[in-house]
């Protein structure tokens, strides 16, 4: 490739990891790439959840399709996930979900005996394979683990019975929300705040005061000290520019001036518990490379290239 | 009000709505049926498509001649029974009974049960019972020579309910005429007679009588009603009478007798009858009576035995049958005609689509049949006597409109029950009521003393009877006085007890004291704020005549539109008490713009909600669920009053409100793809079929026909099982079978095949064991899944329907930088503007609010106009918007609600702040999968040719004049060519063209088939031989392209003798 390289050196920096939420800076990109990262990461990284169910007995009082719904919105463990293949595609079976390559077998078999209400929940579904098991959202620093009994999927009372084989499957977010690893992912320009301190020492206290509480979210504050309005949390402004309508019907227009930056984002990432936080988004980063590779290496890029000129060459990293 | 799991909601606010209904009928059951309970339930009816009903037993009493009393009872068979009544075995069960009985928990009857549907009695107004009114009418004046078009009316009704209508026709000449009818004919009666003829009196009498209204003292002060007129007319009556020389009381009589003997039986028929609004069930009572009165009148012989096997044979079970008839069809099957203005459409059936319409079926009331018809809207206008009562908001737009009215929440109907449930002594109450007026100087009625006239006194009327008079300066102190017994002490004064004073005036109504304490009047609670109370204590049960001539205050403290200061006597209890049930779970609905909420009672009324509790008990044809309901956020407060978190409608939606995509334009709306998958708006459609075998065959063959799986096609069908049914959870594709009938004389199968487009699964199979050793009758259930498509309809609670045009990617709807929330649905701004549906607006701040507060909001309407009685309680502001704004600001959100979004698709800032929030969104029961309509090829029509219509039939949609029109207008010639001719009736007719006829033509088969073939080639299509008949030759024939229903047209012509020629010529001549 001659020519000066357009390519940027992104920089993530992470702020908060946990296994359910990760808060990080992405630094030295632009909207297109946070966003396509925000993309991946609620519809194409793969997850496991189950797709087909066979049902023997239900005498609940949900009926089959329902509980089948209910089943499938199950988070299942899904570190395997990248390595599995989508059964569509997989040599090894043929399609009907029975293979270890593509598939996970679930049974589920509960009866109420007692006269009191028994709740059928994800901890009653057996998994063929112990990699793959429904989330445990049982919070591990309360000892108290006989308190959950993770997600409900029906209630039995006296003699109802509900039997049942599910397959899981791999899969991704686009084609059913079941597959999706991400309960919200989101982000936002990093905002950079400059206040016009000159102008802002011409208001008063009682005036700064009213300033300071016209933004909903604490983004200002008034140092109790020097009377001075300061910024305590830049990224707690939500562009809802209250502040400056504010500074304009107070006719002191240009008092603060925000800028969104446009090459840096904050990530906001929240997982069902399929994966954790940390996997996905470097989940998301591998498919997002393999998608590009895909664009790369297919064939006909360099007839593409005619059609599209600049753009192919731009796809191929120039 | 939250409900915690495992509580008993208290539904009594609820059955209170359905009280008028259960009431009604058991007055009926009091007032003479003698009903045994046949312990079959309610649910076992529904199943198996029979009737709720009981054991109708008799006692027919005999007395010959002052005899002994003989005692008969007689066994008048099934009659069906209302649930909840008295004698409904579901009366009194508490919320878990009612489970036990596979009841809904909240059952609150009022209906009946027949074939297993469930049909309510229709409520009807009437006009005022036993009072005057003046009518002009131009049909009067063309009854006969003579007739102007004055007249007066009133409804008699009697004790037992059954009424007629008198109309007093007033003639050109000053004299008046009685009418009545009888057996759909009206006879006429000149008045005078009628007056003497009732009662030994004197001419002198009547006269002062009829002019006691009118006194020349007071020429034309206030609350003067006659003019010395009155006693010239009252001359021409008296004078008529001496013309026919009839001067007492006997000769009247018998004037009478004479022209009426051919008719007395008839009279005497009429006697029996019937009730206003909802108490007309009575009809039964009316037809037993009929049927004794029929037997009594053949045979009187005093062999009780005898008796009997004539009542035997004059069989008494059609009693039972006419009734129940009578609730089936809703069709009043009566000579007599029962002074009611219609014949059909007494009852309906109470659609169970969703809760919303359900209650809604037993709080209407429809004005009559016979002014549907009307050209004029004045019947539809909303009066100011129906303040309070009828409902503003809730009547549909369009043909029914102000006739189908919906009763207010807290509108009530007089029964012959009072508040404690004890049946009213109507003679007792009247007792009590004429002691207590003439202790406050009421100057009792004496026969043949004349009673002074307004407006020196006021004559007082208790259910139309004249029993006095009150000097008029006293009057008002009484009515202040009857009115606080009326509240303080209901065992003298009953508390429904209608007082209407109508005040002197100056051209007013007729100044009286009409008291009424009959059965089928509307009354409603408002405080009587000149009784000092602090509690519910001077809660007054008011009538729709007397709240004309009082003075009630509204909350909101308004003067009532008056220049001087408002006399208020009484006061409304609550603003929101105007609207129906229905109108008042629109939140917040005083501001929007009015039709909006008429559309919102509407459509309330068609949401696939969930619909039932016992849904697994139930086997209604069609029945909507939807799987996911969810209680609204923001709610007002009859939302929890009537537990409709029972029966809840719709899912809270976060809605935002941008044109993005252009897939929200028109009404359209975008529906957020991962969000339906997760289960938003998830529904299906439950439709049950009976089979029943003893229906369905004729009866010969009815022991042969059996539910049995054909032995000869084992494997065909592997849907069915070995008894012919189909399995549980099975699933049936269309044109699949799922039952199978074994027809053993024939020894044939017959099966039931699926109609219709779409997969469908078998919910559950009943079978009905009961009445026979062999199965005969089968429910089976089918479930159709309904999950969103695009095309489904759905709404918000503010008249603000749309349909979905797409089902959009999670990942392209725009989402919040802060929050990473993405919409579950957009609708573009433009269906606010034009709309003005500003609560839908507020709806969404507040419940976005309350979401982050984790509270539901109360969005009672009208809250500024009753904020002012309890002030301080939450005046932060003032204003609603203010307080709605401030709690978002609290939260750290936009006080106005709206929200910075990112385009999901370029993950760039939208360029202005979107607003976005919750909504109670619900989804209507119009579905694309029940609508669609599609054909390419397909059946045609027999005769013309033409592609046949209709969607179940796989027709196709009118292409139809103005679509012609358009389509010229476009000069669009070949599609439209290709449209009505190509794809419809295409046709090359053979012509001949020496005779111009096409109908005369026929094909001559060769006589002899050409045996030469080519080289093994098939046969080359030889040319048809076409003759013309006429001509005897086939030199001139032709072949011209032509609709078929030209052909078509031509034959009939020829059918009536008109021979139709056509003239052929080369397209090049035509040009030439």
């Amino acid at each position: 490739m001659e020519g000066a390289s357009y390519a940027r050196m992104p920089r993530v920096k992470i702020r908060e990891l946990k296994d359910d939420y990760a808060k990080f800076e992405l630094r030295d990109t632009d909207a297109s790439i946070a966003n396509a990262l925000r993309r991946v990461m609620i519809a194409e990284v793969p997850t496991i959840a189950i797709d087909l169910v066979e049902i023997e007995v239900n005498s609940s009082v949900l009926n089959d399709e329902f509980i089948a719904h209910r089943l499938g919105l199950i988070p299942l463990t899904s570190e395997r996930a990248m390595s599995m293949r989508f059964s569509r595609d997989c040599d090894a079976c043929d399609g009907d979900g029975q293979c270890e390559f593509c598939s996970v077998e679930f049974h589920l078999r509960v009866k109420c005996m007692t006269d009191q209400t028994l709740d059928v929940s994800s901890k009653d579904l057996y998994s063929s394979d112990p990699s793959v098991v429904p989330v445990d959202f049982s919070d591990p620093a309360s000892s108290d683990s006989s308190e959950s009994r993770g997600v409900i999927i029906v209630k039995l009372r006296r003699g109802q019975e509900l039997r049942l084989r599910a397959i899981a499957r791999k899969g991704i977010g686009k084609d059913h929300a079941k597959w999706s690893p991400a309960a919200t992912v989101t982000f936002m320009y990093e905002p950079e705040i400059h206040i016009n301190e000159d102008l802002m020492e011409t208001l008063t206290l009682e005036e700064k005061r009213e300033w300071v509480d016209s933004s909903p979210t604490r983004v200002f504050e008034i140092d109790p000290v020097t009377q001075q309005v300061m910024v305590v949390d830049a990224e707690a402004y939500s562009y809802d520019d209250e502040v400056l309508k504010k500074a304009e019907a107070m006719g002191k227009p240009g008092l603060v001036e925000i800028i969104a930056r446009q090459d840096s984002f904050i990530f906001t990432v929240e997982s069902t518990g399929a994966i954790k936080t940390s996997q996905l988004v470097l989940n998301a980063i591998e498919i997002l490379k393999q998608k590009l590779d895909a664009v790369r290496l297919s064939e006909d890029t360099v007839e593409a290239d005619d059609q599209f000129g600049e753009l192919g060459a731009h796809m191929r990293g120039g | 009000m939250v409900v915690k799991p495992g509580s008993v909601p208290d539904f009594e606010a609820l059955r209170e709505l359905f009280k008028h209904h259960i009431e009604s009928f058991d007055h009926m059951v009091d007032a003479g049926l003698d009903t045994a309970i046949r312990h079959i339930k309610a649910v076992e009816c529904r199943q198996a498509k029979i009737s709720y009903t009981g054991k109708l037993t008799i006692d027919v009493c005999f007395q010959y001649n002052d005899g002994p009393v003989i005692r008969e009872t007689l066994n008048f068979g099934q009659f069906p029974i209302m649930l909840q009544s008295k004698l409904c075995n579901l009366r009194g069960a508490d919320p878990k009974k009612l489970v036990s009985y596979k009841e809904e928990a909240s059952e609150m009857g009022g209906y009946f049960v027949l074939n297993g549907l469930e049909r309510v009695i229709r409520l009807l107004i009437m006009p005022k019972r036993n009072y005057p009114t003046s009518m002009v009418r131009n049909s009067f004046s063309e009854r006969r020579e003579g007739y102007t078009d004055k007249a007066v009316v009133i409804r008699c009704v009697r004790a037992d309910q059954s009424s007629l209508s008198i109309r007093l026709y007033y003639l050109r000449n000053g004299s008046a005429r009685l009418g009545f009818w009888l057996r759909g004919r009206e006879y006429l009666l000149p008045v005078g007679i009628v007056l003497k003829a009732l009662i030994k009196t004197s001419d002198r009498e009547i006269y002062v009588k009829l002019t006691s209204c009118y006194n020349e003292k007071y020429a034309k002060g206030k609350g003067v009603v006659g003019t010395q007129l009155v006693g010239e007319r009252a001359k021409i009556i008296l004078d008529e009478l001496r013309d026919l020389s009839l001067f007492t009381q006997d000769q009247c009589l018998e004037y009478i007798g004479e022209h009426f003997q051919p008719i007395m039986p008839e009279l005497k028929q009429a006697s029996y009858s019937i009730e206003k609004l909802e108490d007309w069930l009575q009809k039964g009572r009316r037809l037993i009576m009929d049927e004794i009165d029929k037997k009594s009148q053949k045979f009187d012989i005093s062999d009780i035995a005898q008796v009997k096997k004539i009542m035997d044979k004059n069989s008494s079970k059609q009693v039972s049958a006419a009734v129940e008839n009578m609730l089936k069809t809703g069709r009043l099957v009566t000579q007599t005609g029962l002074d009611l203005q219609q014949r059909a459409g007494y009852t309906v059936q109470a659609e169970r689509l969703n809760f919303l319409r359900f209650i809604s079926h037993f709080r209407s009331v429809h004005r009559g049949a016979s002014f549907a018809g009307l050209r004029t809207t004045t019947v539809r206008k909303l009066l100011p006597e129906s303040w309070g009562f009828l409902c503003p908001v809730h009547t549909p737009d369009g043909e029914p409109c102000g006739l189908l009215n919906h009763l207010t929440r807290t509108c009530r109907i007089t029964s012959f029950f009072d508040s404690q449930g004890k049946i009213k002594d109507y003679f007792k109450i009247k007792k009590s009521i004429e002691d207590i007026l003439k202790e406050v100087g009421m100057t009792p009625s004496v026969p043949n003393t004349p009673l002074p006239g307004p407006p020196e006194a006021l004559t007082v009327l208790l259910d139309g009877c004249v029993i006095g008079c009150i000097a008029s300066s006293e009057v008002e102190k009484v009515v202040a006085y009857i009115r606080e017994l009326k509240v303080s002490s209901a065992s003298v004064i009953p508390d429904d007890m209608e007082v209407g004073y109508v005040p002197l005036s100056m051209g007013g109504a007729y100044p009286g004291l009409y008291l009424s304490t009959s059965p089928s009047r509307f009354v409603r609670p408002v405080k009587n704020i000149s009784i000092p109370s602090n509690g519910n204590e001077n809660i007054e049960l008011i009538g729709p005549f007397e709240q004309v001539f009082m003075e009630i205050r509204c909350l909101d403290g308004g003067d009532g539109g008056r220049k001087s200061s408002f006399p208020a006597t009484h006061e409304e209890i609550h603003p929101t008490e105007m609207l129906s049930v229905v109108a008042n779970l629109t939140p917040w609905s005083d501001h929007n713009q009015s039709p909006r909420n008429m559309y919102q009672c509407q459509m309330a009324k068609q949401t696939m909600a969930f619909s039932s509790q016992t849904i697994q008990h139930r086997a209604d044809q069609k029945l909507y669920h939807l799987q996911t309901p969810q209680t609204p956020i923001v709610r007002t407060s009859t939302y929890s009053k009537y537990n409709i978190d029972e029966f809840p409608t719709g899912t809270n939606a976060i809605v935002a409100v941008l044109a993005y995509t252009g897939y929200d334009m028109e009404d359209a709306m975008i529906l957020n793809k991962s969000s339906v998958e997760r289960g938003m708006f998830h529904g299906q459609i439950y439709q049950t079929e009976t089979i029943d075998l003893t229906e369905q065959s004729r009866k010969s063959d009815q022991s042969s026909r059996m539910f049995r799986k054909s032995n000869v096609e084992k494997s065909a069908h592997p849907s069915i099982d070995s008894d012919g049914l189909p399995h549980v959870g099975q699933m049936i594709r269309p044109d699949e079978p799922y039952c199978s009938i074994y027809n053993e004389v024939t020894s044939s199968t017959h099966t039931f095949k699926r109609k219709g487009s779409e997969a469908v699964y078998v919910d559950y199979v009943a079978v009905d064991v009961k009445n026979s050793k062999q199965l005969q009758k089968v429910n089976i259930r089918f479930r159709h899944p309904r999950n969103p498509v695009i095309g489904d309809k759905f709404s918000s609670r503010h008249g603000q329907k749309g349909v979905c045009s797409q089902l959009w990617p999670d990942v392209d709807m725009p989402f919040s930088g802060n929050t990473g929330m993405r919409p579950d649905l957009i609708i573009n701004p433009h269906a606010f503007p034009s709309r003005m549906t500003i609560a839908m607006l507020l709806e969404s701040v507040a419940a976005k609010g309350g979401s982050l507060r984790g509270e539901f909001v109360d969005a009672t309407p009208f809250r500024s106009s009753v904020k002012k009685d309890d002030e301080g309680s939450d005046s932060k502001s003032g204003s609603l918007v203010d307080d709605l704004g401030l709690i978002l600001k609290e939260k750290g959100f936009n006080y106005h609600g709206l929200e910075v979004l990112y385009s999901g698709v370029y993950g760039t800032e939208l360029t202005c702040e979107i607003f976005i929030g919750p909504v109670y969104y619900q989804r209507l029961r119009h579905m694309v999968s029940d609508k669609f309509q599609v054909r390419s090829t397909g059946t045609i029509d027999q005769v013309t040719r033409q592609p046949i219509k209709g969607r179940k039939r796989g027709g196709g949609i009118r292409f139809g004049e103005m679509e012609r029109d358009s389509l010229l207008a476009h000069g669009a010639a070949y599609l439209l060519h290709d449209r009505l001719h190509t794809c419809s009736d295409y046709h090359i007719a053979d012509v001949c063209s020496l005779c111009g006829s096409m109908l005369t033509t026929t094909f001559i088969e060769p006589q002899k088939r050409p045996v030469r073939q080519i080289g093994g080639l098939p046969p080359g299509r030889t040319a048809k031989k076409v003759t013309c008949h006429a001509c005897q030759t086939s030199r001139g024939m032709e072949t011209v392209a032509m609709p078929y229903v030209f052909r078509y047209l031509a034959a009939e012509l020829a059918a009536m003798n008109i021979k139709m020629t056509l003239k052929l010529t080369d397209g090049a001549e035509v040009g030439a």
